[in-house]
């Protein structure tokens, strides 16, 4: 697992909430993420995949240590260097410049009173990059993303764009300082199919042209496929399967994957076969303890 | 632009309704004044002639449609009527006492955003901590708190025991500035000393103070909820990822936010403020609309408080007016809402 | 509006649900079942009284049901029972500073304050209760006539109040009572004509969000009348959330009564109302500072403590605002 050549690197990692965070207050800590190991290389986009409440975004949201409230222990390093633990200044350099994140919601991740044009140029306006010089940048990459007339529609604010325009925006603002990870939080579950394509595409292409790794959460494994080269499978907080993304496709390991694959509706097979559940996973595992 | 013409038409013709409901409501009171309405209109002192003449001025013979349309057509003349104390048109008494009750107010609002802001800033920001809860049991406190006594006791500790301030009066008895505009804040800067304007200043912050403490506690705690969920939103996870720093990201991306609703309300504090002054002026004898009603209760002048609840009724439905467009310079959201999806 | 805050809440952590206690999780449907199912005012009033007064109480609105129910006594009890007589002149006694025979010192006319406070302090209560329950009810009455007649003719009602809320409620009250002539009766009426037009305002706005509950427009499905439907589950089905607008008016209302009384319009001299009684004693406060102090700090007391519980109820029918408030 420690790849000298990774760009990140995560080594059991443990998120825990702690007990005197919790609504009621009392119940103990409670362990959301459990030793979970996992590394990126320049460039590569991995996957990570899971239900629900399976703790991938918290994965996420912990690399950048977005939630305060919650107790991180083990190591995330970057580019060689400690984030876990390092002081307030180094994380903002690196939020935004070096690794920045997109998320689920485009409607809700931008600022409504804020116009475009401020929130795409800001990861260079917080690093001291003169005004002037940002909002030319931020046009550069508005029209990259393919967000038509974007010089006329900086002034505009989020209320005035569609779902997937915004999701574009978003992206925009995440990559205008030329970060080299990108950590996309199921970019696409909240738009709809045809959208979806195009936001996934995008993606896939300024990963190719930027050399830019994209560690992807999704829940979706339908549109890992053309997407990632490496697939990571989280199930209650503990990573089960790790492989190239065909590998796991043809031979899933876990009884957990194999149940999600099973989940995936496919053409080319009889149509009366019948879709399998994860739950038959946890009927196999005894799993209503779980729930 | 015609979405916005027309929002400001919608807004006008509003505002004129606003303008005609009160002197409506204002018609009514005066109905249900009991007892010989002529004598009430004229004056305790008044003559057997006068009441004779004011029952005729007001055509209280006639029927009441007709009254009503007389009022209103003297209403639109701008005419108030006389007041039976100072024997002058309430107008002309009102236009002399209104600078100085704006000035206290204007006053006031720059206290009450001074100390709300950073207070529901800092609450919101460490909330459930510490800081948090002395900021909500001073909030609590300071909303509780009648402004009336409040002033009397600031001007009795700070201003009789301590001497730190002037305990009443806008000007030292030697030579406050000329008048010219009334207000004597701006009196001293166009027209007085620096002395005069350190003096003018001087004589209002103590009743402004006093009269700033429920509208703190309003604003303040609204500031703190409305930062609270602000704070808890997608877009601000999103700056923070962006490698916003946290000063920034609490006062450009949470503050402006949050500042919707909060303008409004700090807008209609305005006309809250004015009428809380009529009880702050009484006590530090400011010659503003709060000491002229108040003058005008004790001698049983009703129509004079009338007018003074109209006046009061117009500058608040003004405020508002203005507030409107205001935030619809301001709001994005609030001018899509308005003019439609531009 | 229950769920809506509900999911807010629990948006940051959306992708676990599983972080929320779930007794928590357990509790929020059933309370949205406990509200939805009570019948009729006494069983709302029940157990919201149950739950103030419960074991899950904070601290500070312990204290400040706690003051509530003393004032309440003190009112009650010095109705009756009182060291001096609050209404007798003895200028032998007149600015006789706090001691052990008078505890809180006497007035410019020798009347005992201590005696006059305990007096006016169910005149006070009595008055802020009359005021905010009728107030309450016309706004009901208003709100529900106004939700029943056809949209239009709800928007001009709806209008007319916009118009009464553009004069400040104070002034109004003012401005009325001055009319009315001085007595605490025209101050009563004064302020709830004044208040009214608010109460009936965002009454009809909880009526509209109870009537778009998908149980109202089932019940209206299967042909109940608009009356009926009004009177059997939309009206019941608001009434906590009236009462804890009501509970919030209170601390303002007492405030609001002493402001006019201070001015001169409440009951005439002699009455030992608070309002009154800091007038009296501006004048004396650099020689004689108890006259004013003391039915100011009643007044303070009073205001904060009924504030905080209007937060504590509202904070009970609405666990989620308490965050917020």
């Amino acid at each position: 697992m420690n790849d000298a050549g990774a760009l990140l690197s995560i080594e059991n990692l443990t998120v825990s909430l702690p007990e005197r965070e919790r609504i009621a207050g009392r119940g103990g800590d409670l362990t959301l993420v459990d030793s979970l190991s996992l590394a990126i290389r320049p460039g590569e986009r991995l996957a990570l995949v899971g239900e629900s409440g399976s703790g991938k975004s918290l994965t996420a949201r912990s690399i950048l240590q977005l939630d305060p409230g919650l107790r991180l222990e083990g190591s995330i390093t970057w580019k060689g260097s400690e984030l876990l633990g390092a002081p307030r200044r180094v994380l903002q350099r690196v939020r935004g410049g070096e690794i920045s994140m997109i998320f689920q919601d485009p409607m809700t991740a931008l600022n409504p009173v804020l116009t475009i044009g401020e929130q795409v140029a800001e990861p260079l306006l917080v690093r001291g990059v003169p005004r002037r010089k940002a909002y030319a940048r931020a046009v550069e990459m508005l029209d990259r993303l393919g967000v038509p007339k974007a010089r006329e529609r900086m002034r505009a604010y989020p209320g005035q764009f569609s779902g997937g325009m915004r999701q574009r925006v978003v992206m925009a603002a995440a990559l205008v300082a030329q970060p080299q990870l990108l950590i996309a939080d199921e970019p696409t579950t909240a738009l709809d199919v045809r959208v979806q394509e195009q936001v996934l595409d995008l993606l896939e292409e300024q990963s190719r042209e930027l050399n830019l790794a994209v560690l992807f959460i999704t829940h979706d494994l339908a549109i890992v496929a053309g997407l990632a080269h490496r697939v990571a499978v989280m199930f209650r907080g503990r990573l089960v399967e790790e492989k190239l993304v065909d590998d796991l496709f043809e031979r899933p390991e876990h009884p957990y994957t194999r149940g999600l694959i099973g989940s995936i509706p496919r053409l080319d097979l009889d149509p009366d076969t019948r879709l399998t559940t994860v739950e038959d996973y946890l009927v196999l595992e005894g799993g209503a303890q779980h729930a | 632009m015609t979405a916005l013409y027309k929002f400001v038409l919608r807004r006008v013709g509003l505002a004129a309704l606003s303008l005609w409901g009160v002197a409506t409501i204002v018609f009514v009171i005066s109905k249900l004044i009991p007892g010989d309405v002529a004598r009430v209109a004229a004056g305790r002192l008044a003559t057997a002639d006068q009441v004779a003449h004011m029952r005729e001025l007001l055509g209280l013979n006639d029927p009441l449609y007709v009254q009503y349309a007389g009022y209103i057509s003297r209403l639109v003349q701008g005419n108030l009527g006389t007041s039976t104390i100072t024997r002058q048109s309430v107008v002309g008494d009102l236009a002399a006492v209104l600078p100085t009750t704006i000035q206290l107010v204007l006053l006031g609002m720059l206290i009450t955003v001074l100390i709300a802001a950073p207070v529901g800033i800092a609450a919101a920001v460490s909330e459930g901590k510490a800081a948090d809860i002395v900021a909500r049991i001073f909030l609590v406190t300071s909303g509780g708190v009648p402004v009336f006594w409040l002033a009397i006791m600031m001007r009795w500790v700070l201003g009789s025991i301590l001497g730190w301030f002037p305990i009443s009066g806008t000007n030292s008895v030697d030579g406050g500035p000329p008048t010219v505009t009334g207000f004597t804040v701006l009196d001293s800067l166009l027209f007085g000393t620096v002395g005069n304007l350190a003096d003018s200043v001087f004589h209002l912050i103590l009743p402004a103070l006093a009269l700033s403490a429920p509208f703190v506690s309003t604003l303040a705690r609204l500031i703190r909820s409305n930062m609270m969920t602000a704070l808890k939103a997608d877009y601000i996870t999103f700056a923070i990822s962006k490698g916003v720093p946290r000063r920034r990201v609490i006062l450009r991306h949470a503050f402006r936010s949050a500042l919707g609703s909060v303008l409004t309300v700090f807008g209609m504090q305005f006309g809250w403020m004015i009428s809380a002054a009529v009880l702050v002026e009484a006590v530090f004898g400011l010659p503003g609309i709060g000491s002229y009603l108040y003058r005008a209760i004790i001698n049983q002048d009703t129509f004079s408080v009338l007018a003074s609840v109209l006046v009061i009724g117009f500058v608040f439905i003004a405020t508002s007016f203005i507030v409107d467009l205001l935030q619809m310079a301001i709001d994005p959201r609030v001018r899509r809402a308005q003019l439609g999806a531009a | 509006m229950k769920s809506e805050t509900a999911d807010a809440h629990a948006a940051p952590l959306a992708d676990v649900p599983a972080v929320d206690d779930p007794l928590r999780l357990a509790d929020a449907p059933s309370e949205i079942a406990a509200a939805l199912s009570a019948g009729a005012i006494g069983g709302a009033a029940g157990r919201l009284g149950r739950r103030l007064f419960g074991r899950r109480t904070a601290v500070v609105d312990r204290i400040a049901f706690g003051l509530v129910l003393l004032l309440v006594v003190v009112a009650v009890v010095g109705s009756f029972a009182r060291p001096y007589d609050p209404f007798a002149v003895q200028t032998s006694s007149a600015l006789l500073p706090p001691s052990s025979a008078h505890l809180l010192g006497t007035d410019d006319v020798g009347r005992d304050v201590l005696s006059r406070l305990l007096a006016g302090a169910g005149l006070t209560l009595l008055s802020a209760a009359a005021i905010v329950v009728l107030a309450a009810a016309v706004g009901i009455v208003v709100a529900s006539v106004a939700a029943l007649l056809p949209r239009r003719v709800d928007e001009i009602i709806m209008r007319a109040c916009d118009i009464f809320m553009s004069i400040p409620s104070l002034v109004l009250a003012l401005g009325l009572a001055a009319a009315l002539g001085p007595s605490m009766l025209s101050i009563i009426v004064a302020m709830v004509a004044a208040s009214w037009p608010s109460t009936a305002r965002l009454t009809r706005g909880i009526l509209r969000e109870t009537m778009s509950s998908s149980y109202v427009e089932s019940a209206g499905i299967l042909g109940m009348s608009r009356v009926r439907l009004m009177l059997r589950h939309v009206l019941p089905n608001s009434l906590d959330a009236i009462y804890v607008q009501a509970s919030m008016e209170i601390s303002g209302t007492i405030v609001m009564i002493s402001g006019l009384a201070f001015l001169g319009v409440g009951a005439p001299p002699p009455s030992p109302d608070w309002g009154s009684m800091i007038a009296e004693g501006q004048q004396y406060i650099t020689t004689a500072w108890w006259i004013s102090l003391f039915p100011g700090l009643a007044i303070s007391v009073g205001a904060i403590a009924f504030g905080l519980v209007g937060d504590a109820v509202r904070s009970f029918v609405d666990p989620t605002a308490r965050r917020s408030s």
